[in-house]
């Protein structure tokens, strides 16, 4: 029996099956297509009049076609003279036919504008605007640059040597060319039928005042309106970062977001974080968009999904499409993210692909291939790496094609990488194929779409991870795990002789080699997007699009497996484990931008309504007791399965004001208002407003006078409340059933809540971005203040009330605030040499304020004797949670506490920074980013304590006294500090352009590039490779904090080659 | 056409916004016809899983089992039982959850379903009976309702035997109503009400054999978790201690081990012996007791099945001790002992005896040697320990029992600070002394450390224990 959200209970429901709603979703934009086009009501090809003139003026001809129609005929009498005289005769033939016969020695069009009026232009030549687009300090030939004419659809980009052609519409004598590109200063340029070759040399614009941006803001708007901060990231650094998952390629070049990734397999989750954590419940990953479409995001474990899985999980970011980016946009949270209303307290990171190039077409071929060798810096035995690892190779071939015409643009890019991984055995190899396109089209004169499709095909394979019990390498190796383990080993794998260790080494490889854990995702992207320009001030715009993400994870453990593990005789536990996930969401979005000026005042208001739909459904299926070398659990003794299903539907609309002064002062106001069929029955409509000024004070007169100095100059403040969505169906009370004997078998399922509301973040922030010396220092300086309101936080369930399962509450307060700091200096820029450095440093602070009196739980870790991450009130979020020893004069442990604060996992302080260095064609690049003041728990060290293959700092008083059953009494010993600073790309690319290679190609550029060269960290461990298995499951929040078993990533040593047609 | 623009987007809007909760509702359930058969089958999985948290806890912090790896609990063994300890939390939750779905099924589902019998309402009414017997048994207090005071053992136990009474007024004459009479015997005897124990154990004792177990499905994710730390995972986790190993492993599998889940007995005839034996043995009618115990070795045991199994993947070793013996040893049951033999099995030679309902090595010859309250005291709670391996009952026959968690106490006001402290009594060994045994190897002696029997008879007026002689 199905229990429906009341509200929607409609005759729709029946005929609506989820191919009607796509269905529905493309009649949708069909329809906002044929509402642009023009009114087929009464058509000059079907209205018929007769006619039989002799010698009559033209202008009383036409006279006579407007009695007999009702048509109204509109034309300039210089185009056609009044002198004119005409002899025609015609029976019951089209207007359309009569007026082109009549007209047939004139050089003029005749157009049906709508139902009633006809125009007659004059027919001119097309006029073709051609130009040459250069970096004025470099002059740099510019590729990819955005040409469009303004208020039409015309649009284009430029080539890979900088060069456009533009039809400039039949029907206009002059318009605005805009020329931008990101990183540079937007130009307007009145051009007209005679505007000759056009040479724009464009100025970099460091500031990014006049910057165009979208995310969180519906439509484009410039920075310089906005009382919050964007980040953008052009194609030209994002081709300095890996290429292999969006997180990695982000990371270090965020300023005030962190980004690690919590293990070094293959599909690994990451943590990324901005503003603190701002919820206890939901995941700190920020929201992902393609184009105007939400994507999965999640970055926990699923619901369903043992194997591999468990404790560290397949992240959906692994395979977000990466190639033919155009742009990445990110803002992190509080007012800049109130207009995506319940679902983005934790910010918005946009992806917008390529939507074409320039006349011709460019061919671009690359190739990138280099070697991976493994990360061993925090491997505590020198033979683990011996043991576990290998170098691998990796390749990755690119070809991608970038063209258009006029209106038209296209872009299509196809990859396929190949990664052997650096585990034994290629237990961590990847494999990824995929293709995108990308098209624009304007339809008409006022309207443009845009459209881009996916398709990525990711397969890895992963070993063991240290949380599936059993053999598991890094367990086995480092944690001295080998002392119990197969034929068991004296745990202390440096001293074992060189016969043992041979013998080990047996062990581990055909450990290693006998496992076969896959996991294959295939997925699915498009954006659909329409624009339409009914004015010069007014545009709508229509998205619609879906993200479909197949995953399916393999684990295949064979008696072979399990006999030569265990070193017993096992022939009836071999097992076929699946694990199938499958996503889609469905995003649709209308909205509308108006822009007026009134005197000194200029008004953008923005309005629009928003809808998203996700379904997740996993499906478990197991096959137990099946004979080795079967695939599929058809061959096997016993079969099980389970299923979980999860719908989430969220519908918004906003309201949004900025209002201009002088082009220095702007107030910027909005609200958004939400429903959510997760809400409570209590609960309705739930709203964020925000409110907010920027001013500018470089655009004031004034200012001439320090421009010397202080080049530009803006300061802006705000407030704004964003959220953070309740799981679907959290609020029904539920009863639970399952199969018992051979019946059924009802329990109690969910306790329920009818109160349940989102979280809600209200941030108050304040920041001044500071431009000296001709903007060749930049420096932003914020404070943000955030309180998370009605925290929703997994309540356990009281004892006494029988039930079992924790019920999500409205009951914390949660703090995080800290200052924001970023610094951009070019010292050096000349034609030949450009030197840029940046540095970011953040502090955070963070705090639950109240947990509504709920007793602690854990986010992570394993059971509260051992370590765990737990939310408490007064303590920040994930602190590290175990007993404490103390020990006695004479080194042994004198007294031990339990549920001890042993440190916070969050960092206080942490930031980014980089180096690019340019000497004519040669370019240098580095970025990376570090942490202080979080801790972490090396759970392998304990281990390690424990089974003897190391004293790790504990007394030997201690060991002599109790050997080591203490292990657990003093989990204090094994936390560390885990201040790092990681280097996390080195790289260099050398261009040779056409003139040099006979032009036969545009371009060559040759690259190498080094991913993860250097670490630094305090801990003995990887600090990054904290284990981020939320334990309150799908999508839970999560702050690591516990090293164990945990492979870290890899190096990469990469050289590139590509070459552009 | 601009209607059907229209239209169009409200038929998207509409429709998408429309949402089903594919799981069932509380409401939706309660007054459907066919609700009580499976609340009724609910609530005996639900006792099957509240029994699981039961035996692994109770027997880990007894002497009868020792946590070898890392799964389960770690500090149990020691025995360390804090209130904040998840597995304290675990263990209420188990017994709450039953009492809680019994009361439900009481005051909301039976009532709702017309198809309801009595039999449906005699086997709630044993649920919640259950429910206030563990609750008695094990626990130091525990609130008798949702957010409610804290009961003392006594009051969960006359709670007991008051849903009991309605239960056998439900039923006919039967083994499941003996059950139930045997059952009030274990209440009154946990009361320390020796009288009517053996009122009801001399009722249910004209049943010798009687036999009520919970059943375990390990194709649906009910498995019977103390086989699988004792047979059927890979590595054994539990070890026995080494004068016990004769009786392990009382839950096995042959073939594939989730289609062969042993159940765990709640209720069997030798309990009315051992009560009526320790009333006997308590009031010094050494005789009548000796006797009843020689009663219970021919009458009862001695027909209990045995069955030979192979136990030779046995892996006692290679966890927290690697120096279990795993050959046929001697035994000394503390250092003042003399050897004793077979109590300790060489696996690899061959099949070996599984009790799966009981077994004892006490003797009659043993029995009729003891001519002394103490000598048959110590014999009674040997037998007891014995025959009640792996059942969850030896932690209260040591007088330990658990606190209320800390998380019941930040939810519920009326938990006080004494409701949070376990009780464990000042003569149990701590430091895992309890588990710890000593290997001779080259005598092929295993010495324990504690013959825990011994001691309890040595704090015989300690008042948490022997309940008819406090």
């Amino acid at each position: 029996m199905h229990k429906i959200f009341s509200g929607y209970y409609n005759l729709f429901k029946k005929l609506f099956s989820l191919k009607m709603r796509i269905t529905s979703f493309f009649l949708l934009f069909s329809s906002v297509l044929s509402f642009a086009a023009s009114g087929s009501g009464q058509s000059m090809n079907e209205i018929k009049v007769s006619l039989h003139i002799k010698d009559r003026p033209l202008k009383e001809v036409l006279n006579l076609v407007e009695q007999q129609s009702s048509f109204i005929i509109g034309y300039n009498r210089d185009n056609i003279p009044d002198s004119n005289r005409i002899s025609y005769s015609a029976d019951n033939r089209s207007v359309a036919r009569v007026l082109n016969e009549l007209l047939s020695a004139y050089p003029v069009m005749i157009s049906q504008v709508n139902e009633k009026y006809i125009l007659i232009n004059k027919l001119q030549q097309p006029v073709v605007l051609t130009g040459k687009v250069t970096d004025k300090t470099t002059g740099e030939a510019l590729p990819g640059v955005s040409i469009s004419i303004k208020g039409t659809s015309s649009g284009t980009a430029t080539n890979v040597e900088g060069k456009f052609s533009l039809r400039l519409p039949q029907d206009r004598e002059e318009g605005i060319l805009v020329v931008y590109f990101l990183g540079y200063k937007r130009q307007e340029i009145p051009v007209n039928r005679n505007t000759s070759a056009l040479n724009i040399a464009l100025v970099v614009d460091r500031m990014g005042l006049d910057e165009v941006v979208v995310t969180g803001q519906g439509l484009d708007i410039s920075k310089r309106r906005l009382s919050t901060n964007v980040v953008s990231i052009g194609t030209k650094e994002l081709d300095q970062a890996p290429s292999g998952r969006l997180d990695q390629m982000l990371q270090g070049k965020l300023p005030n977001a962190q980004i690690r990734l919590t293990g070094g397999q293959a599909g690994a989750t990451s943590i990324i974080r901005a503003r603190g954590v701002n919820s206890a419940f939901v995941n700190s990953t920020p929201i992902i968009y393609v184009d105007g479409v939400r994507m999965d995001n999640l970055n926990t474990a699923s619901k369903l999904g043992g194997g591999s899985t468990q404790g560290a999980a397949v992240s959906a970011i692994a395979d977000i499409p990466l190639d033919n980016i155009e742009k990445i946009e990110y803002i992190n949270g509080g007012a800049a993210t109130t207009m995506y209303g319940s679902d983005a307290a934790n910010g918005v990171i946009q992806i917008f692909t390529k939507k074409g190039g320039a006349d011709r077409t460019d061919i671009t071929v690359e190739t990138q291939m280099g070697v991976e060798t493994p990360t061993a810096d925090f491997l505590h035995f020198k033979r683990t790496k011996d043991l576990l690892f290998q170098n691998g190779f990796y390749q990755k071939q690119h070809l991608a094609l970038n063209g258009g015409k006029d209106n038209f643009g296209y872009s299509f890019s196809g990859n396929y990488s190949n990664s052997k991984g650096v585990q034994i055995f290629n237990q961590n190899s990847n494999r990824r194929i995929d293709f995108s396109s990308g098209f624009r089209a304007g339809l008409g004169k006022k309207v443009v779409y845009e459209s881009s499709f996916t398709y990525v095909n990711n397969n890895y394979k992963r070993n063991r991870n240290g949380n599936q019990g059993g053999y598991t390498g890094l367990w086995f190796a480092e944690s001295g795990a080998s002392s119990i383990t197969g034929p068991k080993f004296s745990p202390v794998i440096d001293t074992l002789s060189e016969a043992s260790y041979a013998k080990m080494k047996a062990y581990v490889s055909q450990a290693e080699r006998l496992q076969d854990n896959n996991i294959a995702v295939n997925r699915f992207q498009t954006s659909q997007v329409f624009k339409y320009t009914p004015m010069k001030n007014l545009v709508f715009k229509a998205t619609g699009g879906i993200d479909y993400r197949v995953q399916k994870n393999q684990v295949i453990t064979t008696n072979q497996y399990l006999s030569f593990t265990t070193n017993t005789t096992v022939t009836d536990q071999g097992s076929v484990s699946n694990a199938d996930r499958k996503y889609l969401g469905i995003t649709l979005e209308l909205n509308g931008q108006y822009e007026a000026k009134a005197g000194d005042f200029s008004f953008v208001t923005t309005a629009g309504g928003q809808l998203f739909r996700n379904e997740d459904q996993q499906i478990l299926y197991v096959g137990s007791n099946i004979r080795d070398g079967s695939r599929i659990i058809t061959n096997a003794a016993t079969k099980t399965s389970d299923e979980y299903f999860l719908q989430v539907v969220n519908y918004g609309m906003y309201l949004q004001e900025n209002i201009g002064f002088k082009n220095k002062l702007f107030l910027d106001m909005g609200i958004r208002g939400d429903g959510n069929p997760a809400f409570g029955k209590n609960i309705g409509i739930q709203y964020y407003p925000k409110v907010g000024i920027s001013y500018v004070p470089s655009a004031e007169p004034w200012f001439d006078a320090v421009a010397n100095v202080l080049s530009s100059a803006k300061v802006r403040g705000g407030f704004g409340v964003a959220g953070n969505l309740p799981t679907a169906f959290a609020n029904q009370r539920t009863i639970a059933f399952s199969g018992y004997q051979n019946g059924q078998a009802a329990y109690f399922g969910q306790p329920g809540n009818a109160n349940l509301k989102p979280e809600k973040t209200q941030t108050a922030e304040g920041a001044v971005d500071l431009g000296f010396l001709h903007d060749r220092i930049l420096l932003s300086a914020g404070y943000y203040h955030s309180t998370t309101h009605n925290a929703l936080f997994y309540v356990p369930a009281t004892p006494s009330s029988g039930q079992s399962q924790s019920q999500l509450y409205n009951v914390g307060r949660i703090l995080n605030r800290g200052y924001e700091f970023n610094f951009v200096a070019v010292p050096v820029q000349t034609k030949n040499i450009t030197l840029r450095v940046n540095a970011s440093v953040n502090t955070l602070y963070n705090k639950v304020l109240s947990s509504g009196g709920v007793a602690p739980f854990n986010i992570n870790g394993f059971s509260a004797r051992t370590i765990q991450t737990v939310v408490q009130e007064g303590y920040s979020i994930g602190f590290l949670r175990g007993n404490k020893g103390v020990f006695g004069a004479d080194g042994t442990l004198a007294s031990t506490t339990a549920q001890q604060d042993l440190g916070k996992t969050i960092p206080d302080l942490f930031g980014s920074f980089g180096l690019n260095f340019r000497y004519k064609n040669f370019e240098l690049y580095a970025n990376g980013d570090y942490q202080k003041g979080a801790y972490a728990n090396s759970f392998d060290r304990q281990f390690r304590f424990n089974y003897g293959a190391g004293n790790e700092g504990i007394p030997q008083a201690e060991i002599d006294k109790n050997k080591r059953t203490n292990w657990l009494n003093f989990t204090n010993m094994f936390t560390e500090k885990t201040d790092f600073l990681k280097v996390r790309t080195i790289g260099c690319s050398y261009t040779l352009k056409g003139a040099l290679l006979n032009n036969k190609v545009k371009s060559v550029t040759i690259g190498f590039m080094a991913v993860n060269p250097l670490n630094f960290a305090s801990s003995s461990f990887d600090p990054e490779a904290t284990i981020s298995g939320a334990a309150q499951g799908q999508g839970g929040a999560t702050t690591g904090g516990i090293s164990y078993a945990t492979y870290s990533s890899p190096r990469q040593w990469l050289g590139s080659f590509k070459i552009n047609f | 056409m601009k209607k059907v623009f229209l239209y169009t987007i409200l038929t998207v809007l509409l429709g998408a916004c429309n949402v089903l909760n594919p799981n069932i509702t509380d409401d939706v359930y309660v007054g459907n016809s066919g609700a009580t058969s499976s609340w009724v089958n609910g609530l005996r999985r639900q006792l099957a899983l509240t029994m699981n948290q039961v035996v692994v806890s109770t027997e880990l912090v007894s002497d009868d089992y020792y946590n070898n790896r890392t799964l389960s609990s770690k500090v149990f063994d020691i025995p360390q039982i804090d209130y904040f300890d998840l597995d304290v939390n675990n263990l209420q939750i188990q017994v709450q959850s039953l009492r809680e779905m019994a009361e439900y099924g009481l005051n909301k589902v039976l009532p709702g379903d017309i198809t309801t019998k009595a039999a449906d309402s005699a086997e709630v009414y044993f649920s919640l009976a259950f429910a206030h017997i563990l609750s008695g048994e094990l626990f130091v207090g525990l609130p008798g309702s949702s957010g409610g005071v804290v009961l003392t053992p006594t009051e969960h136990l006359n709670l007991a035997i008051a849903s009991l009474d309605k239960a056998i007024s439900l039923l006919p004459a039967n083994d499941e109503q003996t059950a139930y009479i045997l059952l009030k015997a274990r209440a009154y005897y946990s009361l320390g009400d020796a009288v009517n124990a053996v009122k009801y154990a001399n009722i249910a004792k004209a049943k010798n054999t009687l036999l009520r177990q919970v059943k375990y499905d390990g194709t649906n994710g009910v498995s019977n978790d103390m086989q699988t730390y004792l047979f059927s995972s890979t590595n054994n986790e539990f070890a026995p201690l080494p004068r016990l190993d004769f009786l392990d492993p009382k839950y096995y599998h042959t073939g594939l081990a989730s289609s062969d889940q042993k159940p765990v007995t709640i209720v069997k005839g030798e309990e009315a012996y051992l009560i009526i034996a320790e009333s006997q043995i308590a009031a010094n009618t050494l005789d009548a007791g000796r006797q009843t115990l020689k009663d219970l070795l021919t009458q009862v045991i001695a027909v209990r099945p045995v069955v030979q199994l192979d136990d030779s993947k046995e892996t006692r070793n290679g966890g927290n001790r690697t120096d279990y013996p795993l050959t046929a040893v001697n035994v000394k049951f503390d250092a003042s002992d003399s050897t004793r033999s077979n109590y300790v099995l060489n696996r690899k030679a061959g099949t070996i005896s599984a009790y799966t309902v009981s077994g004892t090595k006490v003797t009659a010859a043993e029995l009729d040697a003891a001519v002394t309250q103490d000598g048959l005291l110590y014999l009674l709670y040997r037998m007891r320990q014995e025959i009640f391996m792996a059942e969850g009952r030896r932690m209260t026959d040591l007088g330990i029992k658990f606190p209320v968690s800390q998380t019941e106490q930040l939810n519920n006001k009326n938990v006080k600070d004494a409701d949070i402290k376990a009780q464990i009594p000042s003569f149990i060994p701590l430091a895992r002394g309890m588990d710890d045994f000593t290997y001779d190897v080259a005598n092929g002696i295993v010495t324990m450390k504690y013959d825990m029997n011994k001691v309890l008879v040595a704090n015989k007026q300690a008042k948490e224990i022997f309940p008819f002689i406090n």
